[in-house]
């Protein structure tokens, strides 16, 4: 048996009590030292660690960090600690695979090998991203989950309930809406022909997430739950909430955490290794059976600059050589150019053929990292692109994506700060017939095949 | 006064503070605020070339990646400990008050990176920053600038769902006819200085570097 949520809340009640700054300061500090005692370099000029070498002792010092540090929950202001006999109990008791989906959209997730043959799991779709209304959230996910590229769908937003009124995270509005965005993916699904598709969405807040979970209408026990740890090395109740309604209603658990660079894990080494750190923790503290080991950088809004493939490759190769967990990597998720440009597209490349090679599955969906209230800023081709690249990498060597992943930081890595806008679905799409406009296909068409010659495996779907 | 218009040793322990906090050294600038104050050496004038100055080092130093965000807390411990050393030998009528800022992340918001860059970047920055921490209702937020006579609220918000928290600080202010004591300022992920100004904010920072210009600009 697993070390019950409920050990996990005594100790959160009876563990030491600490300051919160004290515990980021201690978690600097810590950081610091483990890089230099596991010998944790990161080089620019090596995005990809190609022998797996400094990923076997990242996870180390990720695994002692976490036993040595714990996880602070900011309710109690107190640290839960669990032993190191206790985590290797809870890995040993991890699924080895996780059943989702329904009937001929069933899929399985099981833990990937580097380099490795299996197929990932790939959950696109535009993710979080506020869609004008209903009818709008419709068309564009039925296109998505119409790709077979793709296994699942991330839901998003509808900003206004009746066109008028604002919905706002922790009020009614925000149980009723998001209720609503799940409403519109199972009709969406049903349309597109894929009525047991996985979908997903996590709402600000544990009640309006657990408010959508309707086995009739909305997300189901096929679905997962989205359990996330609170940058960097923390937990809330509210994030016990989530864990507590899906262990009671047999949900599997999808955990998801990112070091921050230039947080309090600071440099690129130490945010790789609170990257393993902040897994273990979604494992052994909030009871996840398959987790995201995610980087973001603090000072720029694109998830695959040079410093954070490294951070989340690494993290991710380490966790993968050293245990059998199921590991999610969707390092491409939130590129900082917009729908409509070819720089999007290089940006996801770059973060999904990490992900994937590294031995990740990618189930967080995608959309432009800063999407503010623009409406139905994002389009059914980036969720497309997630789906192909992500299974057009299988079977590509570490060596080949090192090549691969160069090449495309030198398309897009000086205009991060910079980034084109894009434009959006209207934009981008005709709006009769829901196709791609001839110009937004050609971009996809001459990247793909710019990628084609590059190595990667695409297939038809 | 200017630092080179100060006698060689008196300049020698200006720089040195100004190094020691720079270097986060914290007993040494400690050490040498004692000997500063002990020496009677203007502490207006410290403060200025010490304090001041290794505000403006670190925080290009964070700009360029050198530093991250658990230096720039340590500094902001460190000048908070030597200010008031040197503080001492300024007779309290002459004291001149910092400008104060109460931050926070809003309501229905977990999100605490980007507002604590903002802070520790303000508290650099020559401000007194209180910091509310995260999921902070409007009440809570009014209620603690009004008890320390703050001079701004900095709002963060990171989600599309939790900005009408920023517009609802301000419209509380209007409500309760307060919105002339306080300045606002709004900075986060999703915001942008067009919804800052639809919602009558004053003041928007696109990252933790253009909050403090736009703050110093403000509380001019």
């Amino acid at each position: 048996m697993r070390l019950p949520l409920w050990e996990i809340l005594k100790r959160a009640k009876e563990g030491p009590m600490l300051e919160e700054k004290q515990f980021d300061l201690s978690l600097f500090k810590k950081t610091q030292e483990l890089q230099k005692k596991y010998g944790i370099k990161y080089d620019p000029d090596k995005p990809i660690d190609v022998d797996g070498h400094l990923s076997d002792r990242l996870y180390q010092a990720g695994l002692e960090l976490f036993l040595d540090l714990g996880t602070y929950c900011t309710t109690t202001r107190r640290v839960i600690r669990v032993t190191e006999e206790e985590l290797k109990h809870e890995m040993k008791l991890c699924p080895e695979v996780v059943t989702m989906g329904q009937g001929e959209d069933r899929v399985e997730m099981r833990h990937r090998d580097i380099e490795g043959a299996q197929e990932p799991i790939v959950i696109a779709g535009i993710q979080t991203a506020p869609f004008s209304d209903e009818e709008m959230m419709f068309k564009i996910s039925k296109i998505c989950a119409m790709d077979r590229c793709v296994d699942g769908l991330w839901g998003g937003i509808l900003l206004k309930i009746d066109g008028q009124y604002d919905v706002v995270a922790g009020a009614p509005s925000e149980i009723f809406q998001y209720r609503k965005t799940v409403e519109v993916l199972r009709k969406a699904i049903n349309a597109a022909g894929r009525p047991g598709m996985i979908i997903i969405n996590n709402a600000p807040t544990s009640i309006a997430t657990i408010a959508m979970f309707d086995e009739g209408v909305g997300l189901r026990r096929s679905d997962y739950m989205e359990v996330t740890g609170m940058s960097e090395l923390k937990v809330a109740y509210d994030d016990f909430n989530r864990t507590a309604f899906a262990l009671a209603h047999g949900i599997p658990i999808h955990g998801s955490h990112s070091s921050i660079i230039g947080g309090f894990s600071a440099t690129p080494e130490g945010a790789s290794i609170v990257s393993v750190a902040g897994s273990l923790q979604l494992i052994a503290v909030q009871k996840a059976e398959s987790f995201r080991c995610g980087a973001v950088d603090s000072r720029i809004k694109s998830r695959v600059t040079r410093a954070q493939l490294w951070v989340a490759g690494t993290a991710i190769q380490g966790l993968n050589r050293n245990t059998r967990l199921i590991v999610d990597g969707n390092i491409g998720d939130h590129p900082a150019a917009g729908p409509g440009t070819k720089q999007y597209f290089y940006e996801a490349a770059a973060g999904f053929i990490v992900s994937t090679v590294m031995g990740g599955h990618s189930t967080e969906g995608t959309r432009k990292f800063v999407v503010g209230n623009v409406c139905n800023y994002g389009t059914p081709l980036e969720s497309r692109w997630m789906g192909e690249v992500c299974k057009g990498a299988v079977g590509m060597s570490r060596d080949e994506a090192d090549r691969i992943v160069k090449y495309l930081l030198g398309k897009y890595e000086d205009k991060l700060k910079d980034a084109p806008e894009g434009e959006t679905f209207e934009k981008l799409y005709d709006q009769q017939n829901l196709e791609p406009l001839p110009h937004y296909r050609k971009i996809y068409e001459e990247v793909k095949e710019e990628l084609r010659g590059l190595g990667l495996r695409f297939r038809d779907y | 006064m200017e630092l080179s218009d100060m006698a060689q040793e008196d300049r020698r322990l200006v720089e040195a503070l100004k190094e020691a906090i720079v270097e986060i050294d914290s007993e040494k600038a400690k050490e040498v605020a004692q000997k500063i104050v002990e020496k009677k050496i203007d502490p207006k004038l410290a403060i200025k070339y010490s304090i001041a100055e290794a505000a403006e080092i670190i925080g290009n130093r964070f700009d360029c990646g050198e530093v991250f965000l658990p230096h720039l807390v340590m500094v902001g411990d460190i000048m908070d400990e030597v200010g008031t050393i040197l503080e001492k030998n300024i007779p309290s009528e002459q004291l001149q008050r910092k400008k104060v800022i109460v931050i926070a992340t809003v309501q229905g918001d977990m999100h605490s990176v980007g507002k604590n860059l903002v802070a520790v970047m303000l508290r650099a920055g020559g401000f007194e920053v209180h910091d509310m921490g995260v999921d902070v209702p409007s009440a809570s937020v009014i209620q603690k600038a009004k008890e320390i006579k703050a001079d701004m609220i900095a709002l963060s918000s990171l989600l599309t769902t939790t900005m009408p928290y920023q517009k609802e600080v301000i419209d509380d202010l209007l409500s309760m006819g307060l919105r002339e004591k306080f300045k606002v300022m709004i900075g986060g992920g999703p915001v942008t200085r067009q919804y800052a100004e639809s919602i009558r904010a004053d003041g928007y920072g696109k990252d933790a570097i253009e909050a403090v210009v736009e703050a110093k600009k403000l509380l001019a």
